[in-house]
């Protein structure tokens, strides 16, 4: 009956082993730790290598174009000229909409993005520095009379009418203020890039761990915080009048040129969901991502897929932004109904990121909604 | 007829508790009182001291203003007592009403106490003048430790003195406190005031003021109302629409607004309503509960609020080389009014204000070492908050979000 007795010890063994795990299975139920073993640093490296870097880079050269541009407009003060100009604004504007996202290292640094697009303009005041000819662009209060809101301004609505408007815009003051403003821009992004080229790669990357301070807890913060801040409040809730309750019209982005707010929109959006998926700058490869790394996260613990859950949405957010117009300002003023459809649906894909995915990836959200006083 | 001593008892007890039923006293749903169909709720005194106290804060952000015109605005008068028309708003202007002599001047903690009163009214003008010399021909340069100037809040332009003090916040969140708090909790609520002179007897017979539908004692507790919800677009229900001052009503829907505070909002506004029912039924005692719950309350919405700051800004504290110290100064600036107006708050069932106003000084003085914002550190920043909380039921942790 050795067998028996052998079966009986087994048995009490067990009994006591059952009662083990039950008491360590219920120690912190509501709580599983997520098994993620997902290689950060590959992930830093793709993004610094294959997506930051670059678009930094290319949002260089259309700054180059744009000094070009500028140079040949002020020299020469032709109409093709201005119309040069202007595509070339046009084209810097919309690769800074693949940058503005990655507020860390210098960028955050030195508030690159504050002076870079801050709206409304306050064309007051880029009047009143142009009338003075002497102005401080580096001062916090001069964030509302640069970037490419002022040029917006001085582009496209020093006057409502064609006539009268080279001559307006041609006279020196204006011309100085106008080449103030995009040597800034180049400025500014030299100083960024420059970062990331020498020091800040090697320091982003190294940064792999998982703590608050961690490089991938800020990034992926930063992005959370740009989706809602900057996409979604400053494209589209702000005008439509979700905070307010009135629409504001005039706080779209670009109201003066007004075409291109969708364009610029839908560019934001399009780098947004790159920046996710991990397609690399130029589109030829793909890597580690935060699709990813919610994929494995997700596979590791047989839950949910988030990933695919946000990108389900973000389609429909999109398709809701294709169907306004062109010229958003213009949307807002006859048919906000629209605007307002298109906020409901991106604002669907903050709930999913802010709680579902950041749980998965247990990472601490470390930002307020500001006060707002 | 005859009873026997058992039957006496009976009746005894039964008069008794007979006489001690009295009707449960319930407030209506609203604010809302009236005699002979008319509302017997006023109070455009507070009204106007909140406007005033708006604009004052608006012009002191305004680089073009002088310290005579803003002082003009605080006091109602010219430096000389003549008078004055300092205020956009005519209303104001018309006013014989200030800011200023409403400032610590409440009867339980002020009218013996002058030197005090006066120390703290010219607190406020030593800001406002500062703001004039020190913060305005400095705006358009940066701030840097020992250097007035402007810093970016995110995206917004702040100006502060050399140590990353917003004056025009101190100003604003040291009014809740000074005037709002300290005229709502040691004045209008106090039994002291409400029952000066012979305001029982009067309120008893329902004997109104000359001229007026109200009675003096449902006047002055009207009054106390009227420091919080006295620029609210529906006096009535006043919870709908919180927010519409930049003072202490603002603040009360900032705590609200946090999960652990859900309630305070609805408490303040039952026991405001539920003391002035007791007010029209003569019962003074439940009365002067609901002025305790107020008393409670109030000051927790400036406790919890002065926590907040200090602990919402340890997120980006220059000595820790954040580059968003800007945001952090800003927060400062703020729970600086706020521990300022801590020596306005009052302990329920007592006369004393939960900090006396050595230990503002205290734990001003802690904030402001050196070059102020600019050295401070999170274990500074948590004492102060420990200090506060520990003499609260809150804790650091549920004020702080």
């Amino acid at each position: 009956m050795r067998n028996n007795r052998s079966t009986n010890i087994n048995f009490a063994l067990l009994t006591v082993f059952a009662f083990a795990m039950m008491f360590w299975a219920c120690k912190d139920p509501a709580k599983p730790q997520p098994t993620d073993s997902f290689d950060r640093t590959a992930m830093l490296t793709f993004w610094a290598e294959q997506q930051i870097i670059p678009a930094l880079e290319q949002y260089g050269i259309t700054l180059v174009e744009l000094e070009t541009a500028k140079n040949d407009f002020i020299q020469n003060k032709k109409i093709t000229d201005f119309e040069l100009l202007k595509t070339a604004y046009l084209n810097a504007y919309l690769a800074w909409q693949t940058v503005a996202m990655f507020n860390i290292g210098e960028a955050e640094a030195i508030g690159y993005r504050n002076y870079i697009n801050t709206y409304p303009t306050d064309v007051a005041l880029i009047e009143t520095n142009i009338a003075n000819e002497t102005y401080n662009l580096e001062l916090p209060s001069n964030f509302v009379a640069q970037g490419f809101p002022a040029l917006d301004y001085l582009l496209f609505g020093l006057l409502k009418e064609n006539e009268g408007y080279l001559q307006k815009l041609t006279q020196s003051q204006y011309l100085n203020y106008l080449s103030d403003l995009i040597d800034r821009l180049d400025v500014l992004n030299k100083t960024v890039l420059n970062d990331w080229q020498t020091n800040f790669k090697n320091t982003f990357i190294n940064n792999n761990s998982s703590s608050a301070t961690a490089s991938t807890d800020k990034l992926i913060n930063d992005y959370l915080f740009y989706y809602e801040k900057y996409f979604r409040a400053g494209k589209i809730a702000i005008p439509a009048g979700v905070f307010s309750g009135n629409t504001l019209s005039h706080t779209v982005e670009a109201p003066y040129s007004g075409i291109y707010s969708k364009q610029l929109c839908l560019k934001a959006f399009e780098a947004i969901q790159q920046f996710f998926d991990g397609v690399s700058f130029d589109g030829l490869t793909t890597g580690p991502s935060l699709k990813q790394y919610l994929q494995s996260v997700a596979a590791a613990n047989n839950t949910e897929d988030v990933a695919q859950k946000i990108i389900n949405q973000w389609q429909i957010a999109e398709e809701s932004i294709l169907e306004l117009d062109n010229n958003f300002k213009q949307q807002v003023e006859t048919d906000n109904p629209k605007m307002l459809a298109a906020y409901d649906e991106i604002q669907k894909a903050v709930v999913i990121m802010k709680v579902e995915m950041m749980q998965a990836l247990n990472i601490q959200i470390d930002y307020v909604d500001a006060d707002g006083d | 007829m005859k009873f026997n001593s058992v039957q006496i008892a009976i009746i005894l007890i039964v008069t008794v508790f007979t006489a001690c039923q009295k009707d449960a006293i319930e407030a209506p749903s609203a604010y809302n009182f009236e005699r002979n169909g008319q509302s017997t709720v006023s109070f455009t005194g507070q009204t106007q001291r909140i406007a005033m106290a708006e604009e004052l804060i608006a012009e002191l952000k305004n680089p073009t203003k002088t310290i005579d015109a803003l002082l003009q605005m605080y006091s109602n008068t010219t430096t000389a007592g003549e008078d004055a028309n300092p205020f956009i708003n005519e209303v104001l202007n018309q006013s014989n009403k200030s800011i200023k002599s409403k400032v610590a001047a409440s009867k339980d903690f002020f009218s013996s106490n002058t030197t005090e009163a006066a120390v703290i009214k010219a607190d406020f003008e030593n800001w406002i003048k500062a703001q004039v010399t020190e913060v305005f021909p400095n705006r358009n340069e940066l701030a840097a430790p020992g250097k007035a100037g402007q810093f970016a809040d995110e995206t917004t332009a702040r100006y502060a003195n050399a140590k990353g003090l917003e004056y025009n916040q101190a100003v604003n969140k040291g009014l809740i406190g000074a005037l709002m708090v300290d005229q709502m909790l040691n004045n209008y609520l106090s039994t002291t005031v409400l029952d000066e002179g012979d305001n029982k007897i009067l309120n008893d017979a329902g004997t109104v003021v000359d001229g007026k539908i109200y009675t003096t004692m449902e006047h002055k507790w009207d009054e106390a109302y009227g420091y919080l919800f006295g620029a609210a677009s529906n006096i009535a229900n006043p919870l709908k629409n919180l927010g519409e001052d930049n003072f202490l009503n603002k603040y009360l829907t900032r705590v609200n607004n946090d999960s652990d505070f859900s309630t305070i909002a609805q408490d303040i506004f039952d026991a405001f309503k539920l003391g002035r029912t007791a007010i029209v039924k003569g019962d003074y005692k439940l009365r002067d509960e609901q002025a305790n719950i107020i008393r409670e309350l109030v000051s927790q919405v400036i406790a919890v609020r002065a926590v907040y700051y200090l602990q919402q800004s340890k997120k980006a504290l220059p000595i820790n080389g954040s580059k968003n110290y800007g945001t952090a100064f800003h927060d400062l600036s703020e729970g600086y009014g706020f521990i300022y107006s801590l020596r306005f708050t009052r302990k329920p069932n007592s006369t004393a204000p939960y900090f006396t106003s050595i230990e503002v000084d205290e734990l001003l003085k802690q904030l402001m070492q050196g070059n102020g914002f600019w050295e401070v550190n999170a274990a500074t920043l948590d004492n102060i908050s420990k200090k506060i909380a520990a003499k609260f039921s809150f804790t650091i942790a549920e004020a702080a979000e």
